[in-house]
């Protein structure tokens, strides 16, 4: 299935977001940090190993001043067969109180002026934000959105995506596709640590829509957080993490009869 | 509650855990009444399935009694005797509607790990590994069910625990290992492993109208309990050549059909076996397909190989040409359960099979780390352990 999203003749335009400066980016600043620390540890040595150390920091001096100044651009493009019609997914997706529900990791606000505001990294502490208008719709068919060109200014942060609904074949309902651009400062370190814990940006829409299908086929989203076992230890915990099974504990006495 | 927890190979403890509780609105919680230790429970016993965390609690074979319902559950009341199927499915997706009850899109939670192993994710699973979903399972006292309204089924008769358990999963297993060789009048079968999902395997083939039924195993007790139900015995042990003694035993044709029954833990005395227990002992290969090799080779042209056996990862050196070049299909797959439990049912309510024949030990929950090792070593002649999560250990 192909997506046309408008975004080739966009390509050749100018960048909006230009490459990030040096002192706002904690990747950039620990790089260079560490990598001065090992040009200075491996050139007090005075032994090949200090050679080896200095190399390796000037590696990394080099990497902070180059790559981690190119900010990450990337296409995301991810689809989900969900067995409902498409009237019935655009309905869905577009009221408020579903999204909170299905999307993952993002927040999502409509604003007074036809505008949304996204906001994505909150429970970690840091937040990225951006503005976004919704440029082309065709309830039932496509959503097409973009950043808003003040707040690519103002957050660093460019976006612009489609979602499409499709008969599927035969009668498995609907073919549900994301394709996203996306131009945010973070470079490769913070990409690879964004990835391990699940919040690259595709798996992000990956998850979402898969919970999109969960909810809209099974009516509810799977879960096993809060279910008992036993003594998890630290390679347990450790597991629980690198497996992305958040934790939640709710205090309370067991609701159950017949003990 | 009391539970049966994984800490790592060959250690399973039973500890005291929080009783579960409603997390969706299409849960149940059944208190459990008789609960088995399966095969594949003996592949995560000895470590070798991935994605396992210390404190898991195992058990997917039990049955019980409803306690508490979700508000979307309204097929079922509190009090109701339920046997609730290994896999959990939503009821809603393609794949239940076609009812591939076994690869339900939508109850796997960690559906994202299974997808880096497997491409796409089967349902999620009962006490087993993560990659399954990482449910608490069934060797335990209470038991959260999700989507009680699509897998548990109600005992209404006054048939015992005993006879109707091993509906939980071995006896579709075997029923659906036996359909999956499409069975036709004259049809003989050679089925490998005479465990309890090989015996389900034997009786459920001579229901789907096979000549003869040829039984391979090593253990007497076992060889003697596929005798019972009209099987031909062959103990691989007292043999030179396997597939040529199938051959001789089919008038030169080979079996119409093979079933695997047996899975990746297989033990052979061949080269290739002692080279694949060499490559697991390095964990560099998960799997010992020894059963599945001579079944390829065994099987007619044109036959099928059926695979109920649970294999977890990559297998190594299978005679692929002769699969292409005898025209062989594979068939295999999680059971997918919904299809065979009422029809099974009524099998055992009218007499046609008693699944409790299969039985060899009964002891509480206390007494599960012993019983994983008894079942595993084979000893005491144990075929099939069931336990009662609320009778006090007889040591005690």
């Amino acid at each position: 299935m192909t997506i046309t999203t408008g975004m080739a003749e966009n390509r050749r335009e100018q960048s909006r977001l230009r490459s990030i400066p040096i002192s706002s980016n904690v990747e950039t600043l620990s790089c260079i940090a560490g990598g001065g620390a090992l040009i200075a540890l491996g050139l007090a040595r005075r032994s090949w190993i200090g050679w080896v150390l200095a190399a390796t920091g000037g590696g990394l001096v080099l990497n902070a001043l180059i790559n981690e100044r190119r900010p990450y651009q990337g296409t995301v493009r991810v689809g989900v067969t969900i067995r409902r019609s498409p009237d019935d997914i655009y309905e869905f997706i577009r009221d408020p109180e579903n999204q909170v529900k299905f999307l993952e990791g993002l927040e999502l606000r409509a604003n007074a002026d036809q505008s949304m505001t996204l906001a994505f990294g909150r429970p970690a502490g840091f937040t990225l934000q951006s503005d976004a208008q919704i440029t082309d719709e065709r309830p039932g068919e496509y959503i097409a959105w973009s950043a808003t060109p003040e707040s690519v200014q103002e957050h660093s942060l460019d976006h612009r995506g489609v979602i499409h609904f499709r008969r599927a074949p035969g009668d498995r309902g609907t073919e549900v596709a994301v394709a996203l651009d996306l131009k945010a400062p973070v470079g490769p370190i913070g990409r690879a640590l964004a990835s391990f814990v699940g919040w690259g940006p595709e798996q992000m829409v990956r998850e979402s829509l898969r919970r999109l299908k969960q909810l809209m086929e099974a009516g509810e989203i799977p879960t096993t957080a809060g279910q008992p076992s036993g003594a998890r230890g630290l390679k347990g915990s450790a597991l629980r993490v690198l497996y992305r099974e958040r934790n939640f504990e709710q205090p309370g006495e067991s609701r159950l009869a017949g003990d | 509650m009391k539970a049966l927890c994984w800490q790592g190979k060959e250690d399973v403890r039973v500890e005291t855990v929080d009783d579960p509780r409603i997390l969706n609105p299409h849960d149940a919680i059944i208190k459990v009444t008789h609960t088995a230790i399966c095969g594949s429970d003996l592949h995560l016993y000895d470590g070798y399935m991935p994605t396992m965390e210390p404190g898991d609690i195992l058990g997917h074979e039990f049955m019980g009694e409803v306690v508490e319902l979700g508000k979307a559950v309204d097929n079922l009341k509190v009090g109701d005797r339920v046997v609730v199927p290994f896999t959990i499915a939503c009821g809603n997706c393609n794949f239940c509607k076609q009812e591939l009850w076994s690869l339900c899109d939508n109850t796997n939670p960690n559906a994202w790990l299974a997808e880096k192993f497997f491409g796409y994710t089967p349902s999620g699973l009962y006490g087993y590994t993560h990659m399954m979903g990482g449910y608490a399972g069934g060797q335990a006292q209470y038991v959260r069910v999700p989507f009680a309204n699509v897998g548990p089924l109600k005992i209404e008769s006054d048939l015992n625990d005993e006879q109707v358990l091993f509906l939980s999963d071995i006896f579709p297993t075997g029923y659906m290992g036996a359909e999956n060789c499409d069975i036709k009048p004259g049809d003989v079968i050679a089925i490998w492993g005479c465990g309890p999902v090989g015996q389900f395997a034997i009786r459920s083939a001579f229901m789907l109208g096979a000549a003869k039924v040829i039984a391979i195993d090593r253990f007497p007790e076992r060889l003697n309990l596929a005798r019972d139900a009209n099987a031909e015995i062959l103990n691989y042990d007292e043999v030179d050549y396997l597939v040529e003694e199938l051959k001789w035993m089919t008038g030169g044709r080979g079996p119409d059909a093979c079933i695997d029954a047996v899975g990746m833990e297989a033990h052979g005395h061949t080269l290739p076996a002692f080279y694949d227990r060499a490559k697991q002992s390095m964990r560099l290969s998960l799997d010992r397909p020894t059963v599945l090799r001579e079944a390829i080779q065994a099987c007619r042209k044109g036959g099928t190989v059926s695979i109920p056996g649970v294999y977890g990862g990559f297998i190594d050196k299978i005679p692929f040409g002769a699969f292409v070049n005898k025209a062989l299909t594979f068939r295999t797959g999680q059971t997918h359960m919904m299809r065979y439990m009422k029809p099974l049912l009524t099998r055992i309510q009218n007499g046609e099979i008693d699944p409790s024949f299969l039985i060899t030990h009964r002891l509480s929950l206390d007494e599960a780390p012993e019983a994983y090792k008894i079942f595993r070593d084979k000893q005491e002649q144990c075929i099939k352990v069931v336990m009662d999560p609320w009778a006090e250990s007889k040591a005690a």
